[in-house]
């Protein structure tokens, strides 16, 4: 639907001008960003630019599939190659011959299907399951991923070779809250192409106050969000509490990356002040000994209970991470009041 | 005199840019310098009478050395060029699949990439 990348921040600047130096070159390709920063439509714009436009698009979802079935999906099956093959059947690589092949998610392939992808990449050609001719495949192959794959290699998710291959183009879409200057352009973009779909439906420019709050939102899901939240704008109309509401339902649903850690309130210096200027001379809640302690405790219970939920309160390992004894942990957890949440295994251990 | 050779430097270090610029601006050879293969490939495209020799980091955000070298070999298939690499051996074999004349592991001495360019333009010529 959407069809134009827009935006006027480097990172935007960049995309489009490396989409024009190298759609015709067919080079392998690896498009990264977080969920719903724009990849497939940087990936369609690749094709559409390219000489390969016209020929197949082929798109596959690794994370779709599993194991198996990705297989017999990406590079197809002869007939009687396993109970139920009743026909040959021709997998991806082969019917995005001459075209494009979109590898959505690759991430989330599993590490002996990347050798396969690998070995196609390496020789250009496969074989499809229960054949022994090879096929050879003319096929421009753009791969996506919300993964940092760097991270993953390291971690021996992802292979090496396979991600050096994949990204002799490497396209990497910055997340929105890293380029505010494009969300104007966005929401004008947006606004635009919603009008045409709604049809009737009257579209004024949101007010100043309420420009000034999607400014200044960190749209966690990216695009994608904003334009549900656009959506929902025009349908529901753009006062300013319902557009609080919005971004508080987006937030609440998941959008966020980051969750709170337990049920840790943020730093008020009030609340460790706690200031009763009747009294305060008098009881010496201003003490800077007092207030050192309130904030350590209260650092330190942020950063346990943190801790504690990433290891899914597994103290033991929480106590590695932390570097302290696991009787230290046992007190802090005491004294902090760090509650488990509900459902927690605390028998699981070691 | 014959005009001095025209280098293209790609790496998104700027130490490496800077070190590669001094040393070889003062060995007389004209140096052109990009931070990321898209710079690169624009230089490439847009510089009149073409360059002597391309240098290029391998691993570099947007167009990889890689990439750099596969676009450089299809439409400029008669200049050499050195791929400067600090990581395995992935890219390393990347970089021979397409055709680098030479690659050359970081950290190197600048004297001998010096040899080894040379040798490659008085092959060419």
């Amino acid at each position: 639907m959407s069809t134009e990348i827009v935006g006027v921040s480097h990172n935007i600047q960049r995309i489009k001008e490396l989409i024009e130096q190298v759609a015709d070159t067919g080079l392998n390709t690896l498009v990264c960003g977080e969920t719903g920063v724009g990849k497939e439509l940087v990936v369609q714009k690749l094709y559409e630019r390219s000489d390969r436009m016209g020929k197949p698009f082929v798109k596959v979802n690794c994370a779709a599939l599993p194991d198996g079935l990705l297989e017999s999906e990406l590079f197809g099956y002869e007939q009687g190659a396993f109970t139920g093959a009743q026909r040959r059947r021709r997998g991806k690589f082969e019917l995005a011959h001459g075209g494009v092949l979109f590898l959505d998610e690759i991430g989330d392939m599993t590490l002996p299907l990347q050798s396969k992808v690998l070995h196609v990449l390496q020789g250009g050609h496969f074989s499809p399951l229960g054949s022994e001719k090879d096929v050879k495949s003319d096929t421009w192959v753009i791969a996506a991923t919300n993964h940092e794959l760097e991270g993953d290699m390291k971690q021996g998710k992802f292979r090496g070779d396979l991600f050096y291959r994949l990204s002799t183009i490497k396209i990497y879409i910055s997340p929105l809250r890293e380029r505010p200057e494009d969300i104007p352009y966005l929401i004008d973009y947006y606004l635009r192409e919603y009008s045409i779909q709604f049809k009737g439906k009257e579209i004024s420019k949101p007010s100043g106050e309420v420009m000034k709050k999607l400014l200044g939102y960190a749209w966690p899901g990216n695009i994608r969000e904003l334009q549900n939240v656009l959506k929902r704008i025009l349908i529901l109309g753009d006062t300013e509490e319902s557009i609080d509401e919005l971004l508080q339902t987006a937030e609440d649903q998941g959008y966020s990356g980051n969750s709170n850690p337990g049920n840790v309130t943020p730093l008020v210096h009030g609340e460790l002040i706690n200031l009763d200027f009747e009294n305060g001379a008098k009881n010496n809640s201003l003490s800077l000994k007092k207030v050192r302690k309130k904030v350590l405790d209260h650092v330190e219970r942020e950063v346990i209970a943190y801790v504690l939920n990433k290891t899914g309160w597994n103290r033991s390992k929480a106590t590695k991470i932390l570097n302290i004894s696991y009787k230290t942990l046992l007190y802090k957890i005491k004294d902090l009041n760090i509650d488990p949440p509900e459902g927690a295994n605390l028998s699981q251990e070691l | 005199m014959d005009r001095p050779y025209k280098l293209l430097v790609i790496d998104d270090s700027q130490e490496i840019l800077v070190a590669l610029d001094k040393y070889f601006k003062k060995k007389k050879f004209e140096v052109v310098t990009a931070t990321d293969g898209l710079e690169g490939i624009k230089l490439l495209k847009a510089e009149q009478g073409g360059f002597d020799l391309v240098i290029t980091d391998l691993v570099m955000p947007y167009v990889s050395g890689v990439g750099v070298i596969s676009i450089l070999k299809k439409e400029f298939p008669g200049t050499p060029v050195v791929a400067i690499t600090g990581w395995g051996e992935h890219p390393e074999a990347l970089a021979i699949e397409a055709n680098a004349d030479m690659v050359l592991e970081k950290p190197f001495d600048l004297d001998e990439l010096e040899q080894s360019i040379t040798a490659l333009l008085e092959k060419r010529t």
